[in-house]
């Protein structure tokens, strides 16, 4: 008698618990309704949580509407909490990948520094926080880090379903096929029904498989979680071919045990991968702020500002240049472009950091990556940032 | 009846004694070689054991580059911990030193009273002892002294040990019932010890192998008091705890960790209201190891307590000792120490999971080292894994072999299978 009350007693409680919780949500969907149409708010509530779900309903008006923005708004808890939390990764060479002291360097690594330097005024105040490809996205919904700098190609999904907002891209990448000099292939023609590795997780997967397709080439993809078991597969034979971003193939090409003249890289690029920044949805004003940091380094680099020469440029007499820095023009204004950055953030982001040529040389090109695509547009690249002023 | 059981289950007479072994060669037939089938055995899995070794030593001493090693030992230590904040981390262990040595000290002392160990015994014979005990340990130690190219480390082993030693000495003039404040000091000392590590350095910068031995560390003094209660708990004639401690038990027993820490690390900002500021990722991941372990000591612990007979608890009930005291002083000791084997089993097990949370929530533990070692500008694409993950497998393995050596110490003590 008393084992069938106990017995009795765990689904109650399981259902007491899902009947609070029915409770608790018709409580929130029933208030708005009074105020008016009831379906209006569906998008508006969900990310600030009720406390108040009523003021949400009424966010029409533009005073609340602004309070809600700026109150939430990662510009303010990031000089607030005065660090910068950004997600990359640790085992990227070139990208991001950790020196023996621990501390993170490569080309994701100083675009990290260069939004502190401008948000911040510190190019040090940064937390890197190392997230594995698949928990990227979820990490920065839930509001894990502040800004994912982690080799991320912009794509549609990404920025709608992900909740992602991309910002400008740092590097212009696209997919390649890597194989073994002596495997006797001239061209991705030739791999037929190959076996074709990956790193998962990534585009990279669907891309083979796509290009195999438009070619009338059957393929095999194999994924692998680690770059380290990955090569070890390749060194094995199991891999007739090796494909991901071209800025990748190069740099493990260059490090490959037997040489690099063990690998040919095909020039045929099959796939658009932009790796860009991004930040969570619905904050514009963090994401203004983390956009012009990046533009930052390609103005500085199209004005011929250097780290070395920034303190001289700021004294200079090119006007723009003055202004850009964050020094006063002709009439005696320092421009306040009102995103929220000092208006020396400029100065604080190629004088701490350097510009964008230099970021990319010193983490890039000993990997043997050519400025290509990611030239100025001055020189035929598509790094092009909107003027400053 | 009486003569039929005599013979039926009579003793059978005991063999005849072996003649004496005439030497090795003797030894080496009677043992290795007695039929062309033992021959066959011995060959073969002489064989492949010698080929195993074989490969294995050249690997150590010839093929394997160790530098990856040597340039990134404070990474697999320490992790990313300030090198001028290091000094913190050498007062602290000095400081667990000592008090580890005032306790070691203060428990000799008293069996010394109590008459179960004989006092007086040479210095230079309890060294070896100890060092019998430790010698993984001490081995690992001095591997990781001579593989480290500064001062530092070699400084501070000598502290850890000056500290330790003088803790021992004075440990025995401790009044006779500072048991509670030795524990109370302890709990109090960890507290401000974390503290002090933690305040200017944060926890993000906190890595290597350090990291993982506080994850378990935190993780296994915590979830043993859970685990007891829920043990209690599950066995509890009111219906209500008992239930609750079975859904506890059943739920965290009945998901993976790796996906608790997953959910923990990256899913515990949906969950709570966005003015709250959510804990660090190395106290989620202490608290997901206590909740997760404490499921798993509670049914350890239940089966000790199951193991008992009932007569221990009608006796203490005969005495007229009240069910606190029946449960905490006759029958939780002796179930305690009858699952003594199972409990360290769990703890070791605890300890090598602390890498999942590393993979979990991007902390920088040893085996995250071992991979971003790989990838560094002067080892990157050399295949050089197998170094960086080898010697991540020694410093577990130390940890584990000496926690195994130690419950097994801890059973002969407590004389566990022979009373």
């Amino acid at each position: 008698m008393r084992r069938t009350f106990i017995r009795g007693l765990v689904p109650l409680a399981a259902l007491s618990l899902v009947a609070g919780a029915c409770s608790d949500t018709g409580d929130e969907g029933g208030e708005p309704a009074p105020s008016g149409s009831g379906a209006a708010p569906t998008t508006g509530g969900t990310d600030d949580t009720g406390t108040t779900p009523g003021s949400v309903a009424t966010g029409s008006t533009p005073t609340t509407a602004e309070e809600v923005q700026t109150g939430e708004s990662l510009l303010d808890t990031v000089s607030a909490a005065d660090v910068v939390r950004c997600g990359v990764r640790d085992d990227l060479p070139g990208f991001s990948s950790l020196d023996d002291a621990g501390e993170h360097v490569g080309f994701d690594a100083d675009f990290c520094r260069v939004i502190a330097a401008a948000v911040l005024g510190d190019a040090t105040k940064v937390e890197f926080v190392d997230l594995e490809t698949d928990a990227r996205f979820t990490a920065l919904q839930s509001g894990e880090i502040d800004v994912l700098v982690r080799n991320t190609t912009w794509t549609a999904s990404r920025d709608g379903i992900e909740g992602a907002t991309f910002l400008h891209p740092t590097y212009y990448d696209g997919q390649q096929m890597m194989v073994a000099a002596d495997a006797g292939f001239e061209s991705i023609d030739d791999m037929d029904g190959a076996v074709v590795c990956v790193a998962g997780g990534t585009t990279s997967e669907g891309n083979v498989a796509t290009e195999f397709a438009r070619r009338d080439l059957t393929v095999e993809v194999q994924s692998f979680e680690d770059v380290d078991l990955l090569q070890e597969a390749f060194i094995a034979g199991r891999c007739d071919g090796w494909s991901s971003d071209g800025s990748q193939l190069v740099g493990l090409r260059s490090s490959f045990p037997d040489g690099p003249d063990a690998l040919v890289i095909f020039d045929d690029i099959f796939s658009k991968e932009p790796l860009t920044p991004a930040v969570r949805d619905n904050d514009t004003r963090w994401a203004q702020a983390v956009e012009w940091a990046i533009y930052a380094t390609i103005q500085a680099e199209e004005y011929g500002i250097t780290q070395a020469n920034v303190g001289d440029m700021a004294a200079g007499d090119n006007a723009a240049i003055v202004q850009f820095l964050g020094g006063e023009n002709a009439d005696g204004v320092t421009l306040d472009a009102g995103l929220g950055l000092d208006p020396a953030f400029a100065m604080n982001v190629v004088s701490q950091v350097g510009n964008y040529g230099e970021i990319f040389e010193r983490n890039l090109t000993d990997l043997g990556l050519e400025r290509g695509l990611n030239a100025l547009w001055g020189d035929g690249g598509l790094q092009y940032a909107p003027p400053y002023r | 009846m009486q003569t039929f059981l005599t013979e039926d289950l009579a003793v059978p007479p005991p063999e005849p004694p072996r003649p004496p072994t005439a030497g090795p060669a003797d030894w080496v037939r009677r043992n290795l070689f007695r039929s062309v089938g033992d021959g066959v055995v011995t060959v073969v899995a002489a064989i492949v054991v010698g080929f195993v070794v074989f490969r294995f030593a050249r690997f150590l001493f010839s093929t394997g580059r160790w530098e990856i090693v040597r340039t990134n030992l404070k990474l697999f230590m320490v992790g990313r911990y300030p090198a001028d904040e290091l000094w913190r981390i050498v007062v602290a262990l000095t400081a667990v030193a000592f008090v580890g040595g005032l306790i070691a000290g203060f428990v000799a002392r008293r069996h010394v009273v109590a008459g179960t160990v004989a006092p007086d015994q040479p210095v230079t014979r309890r060294l070896v002892a100890l060092v019998g005990r430790l010698w993984p340990l001490v081995v690992g130690v001095l591997l990781l002294l001579f593989l480290s190219s500064s001062p530092g480390p070699w400084l501070t082993a000598a502290a850890i040990v000056v500290a330790a030693v003088l803790g021992r000495l004075a440990g025995p003039y401790l009044p006779r019932r500072s048991a509670v404040v030795l524990v109370l000091g302890s709990i109090v000392l960890a507290a401000a010890l974390v503290w002090f590590l933690t305040r200017p350095v944060g926890w993000d910068r906190w890595g290597g192998i350090m990291l993982n031995l506080f994850l378990a560390t935190a993780g296994i003094t915590l979830c043993f008091p859970l685990g007891v209660l829920l043990a209690l708990g599950r066995r509890s004639k009111l219906p209500l705890i008992r239930a609750v401690c079975i859904a506890y038990i059943e739920l965290f027993r009945g998901v993976p960790l790796f996906v608790l820490l997953l959910l923990s690390a990256i899913a515990l900002g949906f969950f709570i209201p966005t003015w709250l500021e959510p804990p660090g990722l190395v106290v989620r991941a202490i608290v997901v190891f206590t909740l997760f372990t404490a499921a798993y000591v509670a049914e350890i612990v239940r089966g000790g307590l199951q193991s008992l007979p009932k007569g221990q608890t009608e006796a203490a009930q005969a005495l007229g000792l009240s069910p606190v005291k029946t449960t905490f002083l006759i029958v939780m000791p002796q179930a305690l120490r009858n699952v003594i084997p199972a409990l360290v089993g769990q703890f070791i097990s605890l300890f090598k999971d602390t890498t999942l949370a590393g993979a979990a929530m991007g902390f920088l533990d040893a085996l995250q080292v071992a991979n971003a070692a790989t990838a560094q500008d002067a080892f990157r694409g050399q295949r050089l894994l197998a170094e960086s993950l080898g010697f991540v497998m020694l410093l577990f393995w130390i940890g584990c072999i000496t926690m195994s050596r130690e419950s097994q110490r801890l059973e002969r003590t407590l004389g566990v299978g022979t009373r």
